[in-house]
């Protein structure tokens, strides 16, 4: 079963305490929604759980292996994938080319054929086959974040983590983004979502965490969240003032 | 069929290049033939750089300093060591069976009737009753690739956390330590003197019952073109596996690529050593062409003209870089002749430069692929447009069914 421990995670840049001790546990087929306001440290622990960037102490552990001290390519081959808050594809490469790319890099053993197939099969799934050959580039905003997620599908990692997943995204592509979730999650995946759309996260979110400027403050289901006078003190009843809020992500 | 084009061009081009010396027979043959040498050679770096630079994004300036590493290793290789069959007793040497391995000691510019290395003293005092021999030219050239791929190797763990402006001038900053660090080492490189080859085929080559002496061109052009083409298969198989997925991936988005599994560090370093290596190769060639290496070879102007080659080409399809190598080796060759107009004489040894600088400035203005690749591109990629929007209109047409 999937396993993700965080433990006392802490990160620093300067000054700035970004993560305070963040801790909590990941089993089996979860759907997470990871909110809070900006600067919080979101996008921060995301990196850290990718690998990205190294913690100054505290621990993450996958499916019983240790990942925090691991590079990028080396999580995600331990089973832990992620989106960008900004979309990045791969440019200047077909849309074919970007989901071969992790297909590739997990050194399965799969003929071209059966990539292809399965390459084929994601962009079915996202409407997208007809542009299969086009470079990423000419893609609009949504399809570029959906090729993203096709990306993930491919890597077929255990954990699953979307960072922004509606930001910009026309309802259409919406309903493609949510049944790509429940797809995955059908899957026996764990999906972490970290968006500041409150009405897609508590209609998908089966368990949610609140960061508030490292401290993780709340832990638990969405009705209850919503509830929690902290959370609402920090993020839930501040939504007017979010525009005074620091820009970026920390 | 429409994608099967450049292929079939491509192969036209080959037969072109191979037929080429055995047609072509004006006066100034051996002159266009030392042109197409050059041309492959520069072909050669181009390509070997478009791989690095378009298809990985690693935009080096040090890609002429590895062709010197290339030449030097082979110039000092066939300089140093040499084979005899009786010990000099004056030089470090190494018995290996009956023969011994000489190594010459290193006296810098000097003249031979003033002072003389110790094998060349040895030489003097057996009056011609030992005849020693050089080391093999081929074996120089291996040399001198491996040690391009080392120091290939070594500058891309230096630069692997580098990016951009960073990257171009660290290995710029290489490079020219390189051209320092030679003009300055008399002693072993000869400086600015620079060192003398032995000729790619010293004495002379039979093929096919004809013997060519090693002043003939033939042999040294299909030399040169067939690492050409050698290097070129190679870049076609890489760009077309794993590995050119991957270094492109890499290019464009290096931590999302590491994000979707891609060992970036392990691609970034092969990069490097694959087309160090063949700049190095080819350095090593031209140089036992040429009989001589100066650090002056080594000019950053070289390593521009090559940017230039490989830009007016198509940086991202190394076919293209190669065959915009050959193009402007070739034109600017051909422009040397100075013309009068009006009375006025316009001495194109100069204005010749000013012409590549305009093409150049007007490919980057309004042929950012270059002149060569968006060919290539049309006709491999010219029907995905329509292939899309059919695709399109067809899944439409389904769906309203």
């Amino acid at each position: 079963m999937i396993n993700l421990v965080v433990r006392d995670l802490h990160k620093r840049f300067g000054g700035n305490h970004v993560l305070k001790g963040v801790t909590f546990e990941v089993n089996g087929p979860e759907l997470i929604g990871l909110i809070g306001p900006n600067g919080a440290g979101k996008t921060t622990l995301t990196n850290v759980l990718d690998g990205a960037i190294k913690p100054n102490s505290g621990t993450v552990y996958l499916n019983g292996q240790r990942i925090d001290q691991l590079q990028p390519y080396e999580v995600a081959l331990a089973g832990l994938g992620r989106t960008f808050q900004v979309t990045r594809s791969f440019r200047r490469m077909s849309v074919l080319e970007n989901l071969y790319v992790p297909a590739l890099a997990m050194g399965r053993h799969e003929s071209k054929a059966e990539i292809h197939g399965k390459a084929m099969d994601v962009l079915e799934f996202l409407t997208m086959d007809h542009l299969r050959n086009e470079f990423a580039q000419a893609l609009s905003g949504g399809q570029q974040k959906l090729l993203e997620l096709g990306r993930l599908l491919m890597l077929n990692p255990d954990v699953v983590i979307l960072d922004e997943p509606f930001a910009g995204v026309h309802p259409r592509l919406m309903e493609i983004i949510y049944a790509y979730i429940r797809r995955v999650n059908d899957e026996g995946k764990a999906i972490i979502i970290i968006s500041h759309q409150m009405d897609s996260i508590f209609s998908l979110s089966q368990r949610l965490l609140v960061l508030n400027f490292g401290d993780l403050i709340a832990d638990g289901p969405p009705e209850e969240v919503k509830r929690d006078p902290a959370v609402i003190e920090a993020y839930l009843g501040a939504e007017e003032d979010e525009e005074t809020a620091q820009p970026e992500e920390a | 069929m429409r994608g099967q084009v450049p292929y079939l061009l491509g192969l036209g081009l080959i037969g072109f290049f191979v037929a080429f010396p055995f047609v072509y027979s004006a006066g100034d043959y051996d002159y266009i033939m030392h042109i197409l040498i050059t041309a492959f050679f520069y072909a050669i770096l181009a390509a070997s750089w478009s791989m690095l630079a378009g298809y990985a994004g690693q935009f080096s300036f040090g890609h002429i300093g590895f062709m010197g590493v290339g030449a030097y290793t082979a110039a000092l290789f066939s300089h140093y060591f040499w084979l005899s069959p009786v010990p000099t007793e004056l030089c470090t040497e190494y018995q290996f069976g009956s023969t011994w391995l000489v190594i010459v000691n290193p006296i810098g510019v000097t003249s031979s009737t003033l002072t003389q290395d110790c094998l060349r003293q040895a030489l003097t005092a057996w009056d011609g009753s030992v005849e020693v021999s050089r080391m093999p030219v081929w074996l120089g050239i291996i040399l001198g690739s491996i040690m391009g791929g080392v120091f290939g190797f070594l500058i891309g763990v230096l630069v692997l956390r580098l990016r951009a402006a960073y990257l171009a001038l660290f290995t710029l900053g290489f490079a020219e330590i390189l051209k320092a660090t030679i003009s300055a080492e008399i002693e072993i490189t000869r400086g600015q003197a620079g060192i003398e080859l032995p000729a790619l085929f010293e004495d002379g080559v039979t093929v096919f019952g004809h013997a060519f002496s090693k002043t003939d061109k033939l042999p040294p052009y299909f030399v040169m073109f067939g690492l050409l083409l050698l290097c070129l298969a190679i870049l076609a198989w890489l760009a077309h596996s794993k590995f050119g997925l991957f270094v492109r991936a890499l290019r464009e988005d290096q931590d999302a690529a590491a994000a979707l599994g891609v060992n970036t560090t392990r691609y970034k370093v092969l990069v490097f050593v694959i087309t160090t290596m063949m700049a190095a190769a080819a350095g090593a060639v031209q140089g036992h062409y040429i009989g001589i290496i100066t650090p002056n070879n080594l000019f950053l102007l070289q390593m521009s003209l090559v940017v230039a080659m490989a830009v007016i080409g198509g940086v991202e399809n190394f076919v293209a870089a190669a065959i915009g190598a050959i193009m402007i080796q070739v034109v600017l060759e051909m422009l040397r002749n100075s013309f009068v107009i009006g009375g006025y004489e316009i001495d194109m040894t100069i204005w010749r430069l000013v012409f590549f600088g305009i093409i150049l400035m007007l490919t980057l203005r309004f042929a950012r692929n270059g002149l060569i690749a968006p060919m290539i591109d049309h006709f491999t990629r010219g029907h995905v447009a329509h292939e899309t929007v059919a695709k399109r209109v067809a899944t439409e047409a389904e769906g309203t069914e």
